[in-house]
């Protein structure tokens, strides 16, 4: 077996796909011989010099011939790291496969991608979710509509994770699901209130958004990146003219921009909704 | 959101009430007693000391308890000819018989503007000359060259900075009015910070105790650092209230405050302070400028940009501010340093779920943020026993119960 590369957008059974190859090779006990590492959690080189490293050298006791490395999210590990990355991978070949999972896999450093054998993961076509999704629904003794079901394919979007968790939030509510149900699911655990802290801004009320803001950040703990990216997506949605929202678009890409060169996420955003205050 | 400040509440109504300074009090007061006996050879005084300890407490107050008019002129004021002339007109004006006695006050003749009020000191020597009715001037810094003509005509008498003995019982007094609780250490403490400025302490208390019953050095501690030249309310006042670029980056050079700090205390108050949509978004534009000089000299460690970052949030502000404020309105306190420790928890106590989340479905603890916390507080609101069954099957429900109880909003 070569070192893998797993590239594909989320929800397509990446990792779940590094686990089961895991599990064939070696059995019940695989988890002896397997180590999973999120590259996102712990993407410092200092990790790839000393657990990656330490794990990758080590002969395995059982036996098997050779350890298995599932590296998740590589794409977000540093160019430094992925060097040091790179070294090890060919080091200790004999004792370790690695196998890199990654959305994007032009952000792993080319020596990586020519060491490894690329499998490029697609979105889901929508059949595979229904079925997935209809199995799913039968061993949990779930009633499931058809335009239900329908509707939590659309917000899955070919990811099937996402498919499957909107499944069981709205399972939590009843046994039977419709259409509403999935709306509600996705409507009301969206992270934010987003929507709402714009309404304020535009309502003329900036003390009341600015409090939704700091509710948004430091309660639910979204970042301002993640903030930013849900204004962009609602600027399109807000009753304002068209050249407005023109200007909108500018003003959020200035944020990001901002957020990037060390701008604090409440400060910038602020600023943000003290124009649309002033516009109300 | 007006509250009425206490610096009005607690106001001295008699010259009795006024805290410390007996002596001096007493001496104003048999001043103003003997004009029953006709005009005195002095016929005005200069009232002088620091801000804040009742200067023109005291002077209302004397007018009050007698019933008498006051005419007060501030340097807020202009202090235009027009002006000056019309106090000279009522002050040498004989009263007819049914009007009452009439007290005059001057306000911070120190504040005079050579330039600007040209022949001001000679036209209130003039009304010295020929009151008919005790008139009072203030001063903060009684030897300013330019008052000395003034302190000659005057009599003068000092009001001094309040000690312990006497502020540590008026703060007991309003603090029991209030219900705030607060030990004589803390008391101790501000009135040694604010330098016995009874106006600046009250302006602490109300604001410190607005957040918290019942006071202890810590919290005091918390407003600035032991060894402010200025305090923070007066360094925001300044900044809200300067026309000029110059005056509003001069209030950080009477201050030590951490620019930072400070810089968080504006945010916190520009919207309290600048009602005007339009106003407070260049304001908010100001500062955001601001915060990304700071952000850069964090980055790049050029600490030459900071004066950019200070002009920016001093006097892009200052300037942004077109329109005063009708009423007072409070200082507050800037949430980011009220709930750091508090939210600091939360953070940690976020990170620890995700984490946990993150091994067990295989994603990174940013993703478990993302992914799961948005359902995990659907499966909460709508159905407590299963979330229960998952939060334990994620390793993570003490840490979860923690998130989403404190999330919870009180229903609507």
């Amino acid at each position: 077996m070569p070192h893998c590369l797993f590239a594909g957008p989320p929800g397509t059974g990446k990792t779940t796909a590094a686990l089961c190859l895991s599990h064939d090779l070696f059995g019940e006990r695989f988890q002896d011989v397997f180590m999973e590492l999120n590259a996102s959690d712990e993407r410092g080189i200092d990790v790839v010099r000393t657990t990656v490293k330490e794990f990758a050298r080590m002969a395995s006791l059982s036996q098997v011939p050779f350890k298995i490395l599932v590296l998740d999210e590589a794409d977000n590990m540093t160019n430094d790291a992925q060097a040091a990355l790179r070294r090890t991978m060919e080091k200790y070949t004999e004792t370790c496969r690695f196998i890199l999972c990654c959305n994007y896999s032009g952000r792993i450093i080319e020596p990586i991608q020519s060491r490894c054998a690329l499998f490029r993961f697609t979105p889901l076509p929508e059949l595979k979710i229904v079925e997935h999704l209809h199995s799913i629904a039968k061993r949990e003794g779930l009633k499931v509509t058809d335009s239900g079901l329908k509707s939590v394919v659309e917000v899955a979007e070919g990811d099937l994770r996402k498919g499957i968790n909107t499944l069981q939030a709205a399972a939590s509510m009843s046994k039977g699901i419709t259409e509403e149900a999935v709306y509600q699911v996705v409507g009301r655990a969206k992270p934010t209130d987003v929507h709402e802290m714009l309404t304020h801004a535009m309502k003329g009320d900036f003390i009341k958004a600015r409090e939704e803001l700091r509710q948004l950040l430091v309660k639910y703990g979204l970042s301002g990146s993640e903030i930013v990216r849900q204004i962009h997506s609602e600027i399109f949605r807000l009753p304002v003219p068209e050249k407005k929202r023109i200007s909108l678009i500018e003003a959020v890409g200035e944020i990001d921009y901002r957020l990037v060169q060390g701008g604090d996420e409440e400060i910038q955003l602020s600023a943000l909704l003290a124009k649309l205050a002033s516009d109300a | 959101m007006s509250v009425e400040p206490w610096t009005t509440k607690y106001r001295p109504r008699t010259s009795k009430d006024v805290a410390g300074n007996k002596p001096a009090i007493e001496k104003l007061r048999d001043w103003i007693e003997s004009w029953s006996k006709g005009r005195p050879s002095k016929a005005a005084v200069l009232l002088y000391g620091p801000a804040g300890v009742g200067k023109t407490s005291v002077t209302e107050a004397l007018a009050r308890e007698r019933g008498w008019d006051l005419v007060e002129i501030n340097a807020s004021d202009k202090r235009s000819g027009d002006i000056l002339a019309k106090v000279a007109g009522l002050a040498s004006t004989q009263s007819t018989l049914f009007s009452k006695g009439r007290l005059i006050l001057l306000d911070e003749v120190d504040g005079i503007n050579l330039r600007a009020d040209q022949g001001a000191v000679a036209t209130i020597l003039q009304i010295i000359k020929e009151t008919q009715y005790p008139f009072i001037l203030t001063a903060n810094d009684p030897w300013d060259p330019k008052t000395r003509p003034l302190r000659e005509a005057c009599l003068q008498i000092e009001l001094k900075r309040l000690g312990v003995r006497d502020g540590l019982p008026l703060l007991r007094n309003i603090l029991n009015q209030e219900a705030v609780k607060a030990n004589d250490d803390a008391l101790r403490l501000i009135l040694d910070r604010d330098r016995g400025d009874i106006r600046s302490i009250l302006n602490d208390i109300q604001l410190l105790s607005s957040r918290n019953r019942s006071l202890t050095v810590d919290d005091i501690d918390l407003l600035s650092g032991r060894d402010r030249t200025e305090s923070i309310f007066e360094v925001l006042r300044i900044i809200f209230n300067s026309r000029t670029t110059a005056s509003a980056r001069r209030a950080l050079s009477i201050s030590d405050v951490d620019q930072e700090m400070l810089f968080q205390w504006i945010f916190e108050n520009a919207p309290y302070q600048i009602p005007k949509p339009k106003e407070l978004e260049e304001a908010m534009s100001a500062l955001a400028e601001s915060d990304l000089y700071f952000g850069r000299i964090k980055k790049t460690q050029s600490w030459h940009l900071l004066s950019y970052a200070l002009d920016l949030m001093t006097a892009g502000v200052a300037i942004a501010k077109q329109t005063s404020l009708s009423g007072w309105v409070p200082m507050r306190f800037p949430q980011k340093i009220s709930s750091m420790s508090r939210t600091r928890s939360i953070r940690d106590t976020r990170k620890k779920a995700a984490a946990s989340i993150g091994v067990r479905s295989h994603v990174s603890v940013r993703r478990a943020q993302q992914l799961y916390f948005p359902l995990l507080r659907f499966i909460y609101e709508h159905n407590p026993d299963e979330y229960e069954r998952i939060a334990v099957s994620l390793d993570a429900k003490e840490e979860l119960d923690h998130l989403l109880s404190n999330e919870m909003r009180p229903p609507n």
